[in-house]
């Protein structure tokens, strides 16, 4: 929880359009405190100078230096000055303010100073690490703190923002990423909306025959998740809907849902299935990634959830052309609903997890592996289906230009991956393992067949990963190193050049069906979701942590959490895990009563505000609105960041920051 | 519409019917191609030392030739064209200011403006367009199934010659389309068929030849088509005869314009070319 | 350029000429997998690019491989990070060239080949290959 976050404070309700408080006594008592941080600032800036001369400027109380400002002692050092100078105003001159700047305005608050009152200088990432010449550095540090001091002089105490959190979360996405975080929320007690755009939920992991590395069978380790999310008290499931906007500020959202037209009426349906059988209509099926149609009224597989079909209006003769009409004849409920039409519905929540998933890169990328042209090339996920007991051809392996068992199957590894020329530059981190898989499943199914795997290098990283990849060799599949470069046609055989860089040759394999291991990218849904939340994306579109190491489940936009493949390739483990974590923070959130928001937000001058609108349009996070009625802007402090952008396109000057005034920037410019 | 034409030396000798082909074809599909008034050779490859500047030099002094007479220089061989377009390139790239500053001081002439390198394909589908072509086809080549082969000086690399999607190109296939062929897909469209090395390495030029055309007969291809006099010449020539019939695309493309046997150049082709053609019915 | 500025190493040397940086290659070994001389290439690109990293520049000039590279550039056209190995075999080439040991020269053609074969592929070989 950042330090606005704590609860001692609370502070004024949001849309509040008060003038900016007054800075405070006259004259001011400023202690600067000049960090050495080892050699990473003293190594450049010459410290003694400069604290020479700071202390000679004029209304500096106090100034000294410490070889590490941010340790115990260092903190108590400025604790003792603020007490022992009376200072009113404190600036720490060190490193970066994301780092501590926390640390220097809680220790001033211990010492009775507002936390608010006290300045960072950046004297390491902004002048002696980009600095050669000492003299210019030392120079350069002076130039820093004088602006620094000019500031803090300007800075008025501030009280942080409280908001109410309504404490029911919303997960969007229903794979097994959104699944955990949804159930381990309403486990807690607190009520979860979960979306899904598909007719039923499960997501990609539905797909998978068996997973990596204990081979237990996807659909049995996922069902009893799956039904358990259908029928939880506290989860309310909207299925074959999407999110389509959503309103509001970290506590306090109103989610837009859209509910598509499944055609069928969801309380009259038993899911008994005669609709499916009789349906005549057929279309591509995308679960079945292309092998195979299913019907135009449909569900995406037998242990649905939830056990409701939809029509695809494309593919339903009666909705194109009004013919047929079967499956209303049927129907022993007569749920079927030829006039549904979608609906909208408002879900207000205090949280937003986001679970979007990924999808596998086109194909069309790499040309040169023939996918659409050359027969029996297809992709990991298509594998799946071929070895998945309820897939198209019922679990046994059958190539699908023919139908029959191919005995010579060529596994190809990054289809896209780690190609920065043609494909993603990163590693999509699954494939070696499910590769291995697929390679020990095939020859579980085919016992005379062949499996080759072409690699550039085998990824193990989790628990018993390293051993499954050695099942694979132990059971016999060759893995050859090298990348393919071309897979082409030869009669009724399909060839793939590759190449042995072991042995230094290049290799040529006449193989039956080729699988290609292709990259994981982000569900172009997900990212299109993100643009509309204004969610901070990756250039890939995966969706962006708040720090890479230390917090990979929060975004930095208050409210929104990450699980899952939307926030980078992972496996299922490391799905489930980040799943339970992002649930965690949504709890911790909703285990206090309000929430504390930075109060460095902007302000509006009434007097002189005429409602011009130019504010609301350079806002990025939606946080001021003019108000019809009276012609004023009108700040939301708690969506408000205090980027400063409103104050700048502001043509009167009626908006201005807290802590960050006009006046304020002009004396550090000034100073400097 | 009037164009500079660069022939190159191939089109120019020994391959001069192909060259008298693809003018006249260019006269009925409604444009016309004028040989500049002087050239000199392209230099056939383009060398990528990257201070080998002297090799580029004759390449881009026909450029600096074609820039008095126009914007836009066409040519007909593939090899010619990438030669040409990569020297232009160079010519033009802001990185290599200095080099272009050599080179024209040493030329002692001006180029008057940057010229587009066009290859006769590009011509056709882009200022002629598809729908004239078949207007002007009077002998569509209905049942010809016929792999289009464009080898790798038409397409690579792909960021400078900007030409067609490097690994599956389709700009002769729309070709054959409309001028009533069945263009069959194959793997092999931009494989290599040996080039130069049919000179040192015959064997490594036939073996690769070899290869492009065994793709396009498992396609169900019962002809090739290419656009380059030197691709034309290893498929065809370096394996045992009686192997299905290698055209260069203007031969194909006049036939179907109506243009009489004797201007198709079909004695660059082995075999029996016109044999071949008559029992398909197209001649 | 070679003359005022010529660096120390011969990999060096190298790279400038072809503008390519040997570091770039992970050894995938896709462009040995598409090269249509594989067969016949010895060293083969990837094999080729590993000598260069592992210091074997001279190595690599002596070899015979370097002199089998059709120009066709399917290997710099699908490597996964941009190396294209043709540009560097012609800059192997042409040290060895300078140093007027070339390959090919007219007395590598018969008459009838002269007569036969399209003189852009004797340009072109000469070019590639001639000291």
């Amino acid at each position: 929880m950042s330090e606005d976050q704590r609860p001692e404070r609370a502070g004024g309700a949001p849309g509040s359009g008060s003038r900016v408080p007054d800075p405070g006594p006259r004259p001011p008592r400023v202690g600067v405190f000049v960090c050495h941080c080892g050699i990473n600032i003293a190594g450049t800036v010459k410290v003694p100078e400069l604290v020479e001369r700071v202390a000679r400027i004029p209304g500096i109380a106090v100034a000294k230096d410490y070889q590490y400002c941010c340790s115990d002692p260092g903190q108590q050092m400025v604790r003792d000055a603020i007490k022992e100078h009376s200072l009113n105003r404190v600036v720490v001159a060190c490193c970066s303010p994301t780092l501590h700047e926390t640390t220097f305005r809680l220790a001033s608050e211990e010492a009775g100073l507002n936390r608010y009152l006290c300045e960072i200088a950046n004297i390491r990432e902004q002048c002696a690490w980009v600095t050669e010449d000492r003299d210019e550095a030392t120079d350069k540090a002076e130039s820093i703190i004088r602006m620094a001091i000019a500031r803090a002089v300007n800075d008025a105490p501030l009280e942080p923002v409280g908001v109410d959190v309504n404490k029911r979360a919303m997960v969007v996405g229903a794979g097994i990423a959104g699944i955990q975080a949804a159930l381990d929320i309403a486990n807690a007690g607190y009520e979860v909306v979960l979306v899904e755009k598909e007719p039923s939920i499960g997501g990609h992991m539905a797909q998978l025959s068996e997973t990596f590395p204990t081979l237990d069978c996807s659909q049995c380790i996922l069902t009893p998740r799956t039904v358990e999310a259908g029928r939880h008290p506290n989860i309310k499931l909207y299925s074959y809907s999407e999110v389509d906007a959503v309103s509001g500020y970290v506590g306090n959202f109103k989610a837009r849902i859209r509910q598509k037209p499944r055609y069928v009426d969801f309380d009259a349906c038993t899911g008994c299935g005669l609709c499916m059988e009789k349906c005549p209509g057929r279309a591509e099926s995308d679960f079945e990634r292309g092998l195979d149609k299913r019907k135009a009224i449909y569900r995406l597989l037998p242990q649905a959830v939830p056990n409701r079909p939809v029509i695809d209006p494309e593919a339903c003769i009666y909705l194109q052309k009004g013919k047929c009409g079967v499956c209303a004849k049927v129907c022993p409920t007569e749920a079927i609903r030829y006039d549904d039409e979608e609906k909208f519905v408002e879900e207000e929540v205090g949280a937003i997890v986001l679970a979007t998933g990924y999808e596998l890169i086109d194909p069309d990328k790499m040309p040169n592996y023939g996918v659409g042209r050359v027969p029996d090339v297809i992709d990991g996920l298509a594998f799946e289906r071929l070895l998945s007991a309820s897939g198209p051809t019922q679990g046994e392996v059958k190539r699908p230009s023919d139908g029959k068992a191919p005995k010579k199957v060529v596994f190809v590894q990054c289809a896209g991956s780690r190609d920065q020329e043609h494909g993603v530059p990163y590693c999509s981190k699954i494939c070696c393992m499910y590769t291995a898989k697929q390679a020990i499943l095939y020859k579980h199914r085919v016992h005379d067949g062949e499996a080759f795997v072409c690699y550039i290098d085998v990824r193990t990283p989790g628990k018993g990963f390293e051993e499954f990849y050695k099942r694979a060799t132990d059971e016999g599949v060759t893995y050859i190193r090298g990348k393919v470069s071309k897979i082409f046609r030869r009669g009724q055989k399909t060839v793939v050049w590759t190449t042995d860089t072991l042995a230094g040759k290049k290799v040529e394999l006449e193989a039956d069906l080729v699988v290609l291991a292709t990259a994981v990218v982000a569900n172009p849904d997900g990212v299109r979701l993100a643009k509309e939340l204004k969610l901070q994306l990756d250039e890939h579109g995966f969706q962006t942590e708040a720090h890479p190491k230390l917090r990979p489940v929060e975004t930095l936009t208050g409210g929104f959490f990450l699980a899952g493949v939307g926030q980078g390739p992972k496996d299922i483990p490391e799905t489930v895990a980040q799943a339970s974590a992002a649930a965690a923070k949504v709890m911790a959130m909703f285990g206090q009563d309000r929430l504390f928001h930075s109060p460095t937000t902007a302000s509006v001058d009434e007097e002189v505000c005429v409602g011009c609108g130019n504010c609301e349009q350079a806002c990025a996070y939606s946080a001021v609105e003019v108000d019809p009625k009276r012609r004023v802007a009108v700040v939301n402090v708690a969506l408000c960041e205090g980027c400063g952008a409103c104050a700048v396109a502001c043509p009167s000057g009626a908006m201005s920051h807290r802590n960050f005034s006009k006046k304020g920037v002009y004396e550090m410019v000034d100073r400097a | 519409m009037t164009y500079a034409y660069y022939p190159g030396c191939t089109l120019y000798t020994k391959a001069r019917s192909l060259d008298l082909c693809a003018r006249r074809a260019a006269d009925r599909v409604g444009f016309s191609l004028e040989e500049m008034p002087s050239w000199v050779c392209c230099g056939a490859i383009f060398n990528t030392a990257q201070d080998d500047f002297a090799a580029r030099l004759g390449a881009q002094r026909n450029l600096v030739w074609a820039s008095r007479l126009g914007d836009r220089l066409v040519t007909l061989c593939a090899a010619c064209y990438n030669v040409l377009k990569r020297a232009g390139a160079r010519l033009s790239d802001p990185a290599h200011a200095e080099e272009r500053e050599r080179v024209l001081q040493f030329l002692d002439e001006p180029y008057e403006r940057e010229v587009r390198v066009l290859h006769y394909l590009e011509v056709l589908k882009n200022d002629i367009g598809w729908d004239a072509v078949r207007e002007k086809t009077v002998k569509p080549l209905a049942g010809l199934k016929v792999a289009s082969y464009y080898g790798c000086l038409m397409v690579r690399p792909a960021e400078v010659l900007d030409f067609d999607d490097p690994e599956d190109p389709q700009v002769m296939d729309d070709l054959m389309r409309t001028i009533g062929a069945e263009p069959v897909t194959f793997d092999f469209k931009a494989e290599c068929c040996g080039g130069y090395l049919v000179v040192n390495r015959r064997d490594a030029a036939r073996d690769a030849s070899a290869k492009v055309l065994d793709n396009a007969k498992s396609w169900g291809a019962e002809a090739v088509v290419t656009t380059c006099p030197l691709c034309q010449y290893n498929l065809d020539r370096l394996r045992k005869p009686g192997g299905i019939p290698v055209f260069y695309f203007t031969q194909l493309l006049g036939l179907a314009l109506g243009m009489p046997k004797e201007e198709l150049g079909l004695d660059v082709n082995s075999g029996d070319p016109a044999g071949f053609l008559e029992k398909k019915g197209l001649l | 350029m070679l003359t005022a500025k010529s660096p120390a190493s011969t990999l060096r040397q190298i790279e400038e000429l072809s503008g390519q940086s040997v570091a770039d290659c992970y050894q995938c070994g896709c462009c040995t997998a598409g090269c249509p001389l594989a067969e016949v290439m010895d060293p083969g690109p990837a094999q080729a690019i590993r000598m260069l990293q592992l210091g074997r520049a001279s190595e690599l000039l002596a070899s015979d491989g370097i002199w089998l590279c059709a120009s066709c550039m399917v290997c710099g056209s699908r490597c996964p990070r941009g190396v294209d190995y043709a540009a560097i075999a012609e800059a192997c080439r042409a040290l060895r060239i300078r140093g007027r040991l070339g390959r090919v020269g007219p007395e590598s053609v018969t008459e009838d080949e002269c007569e036969e074969v399209p003189q852009q592929a004797f340009m072109a070989a000469f070019r590639k290959f001639s000291g």
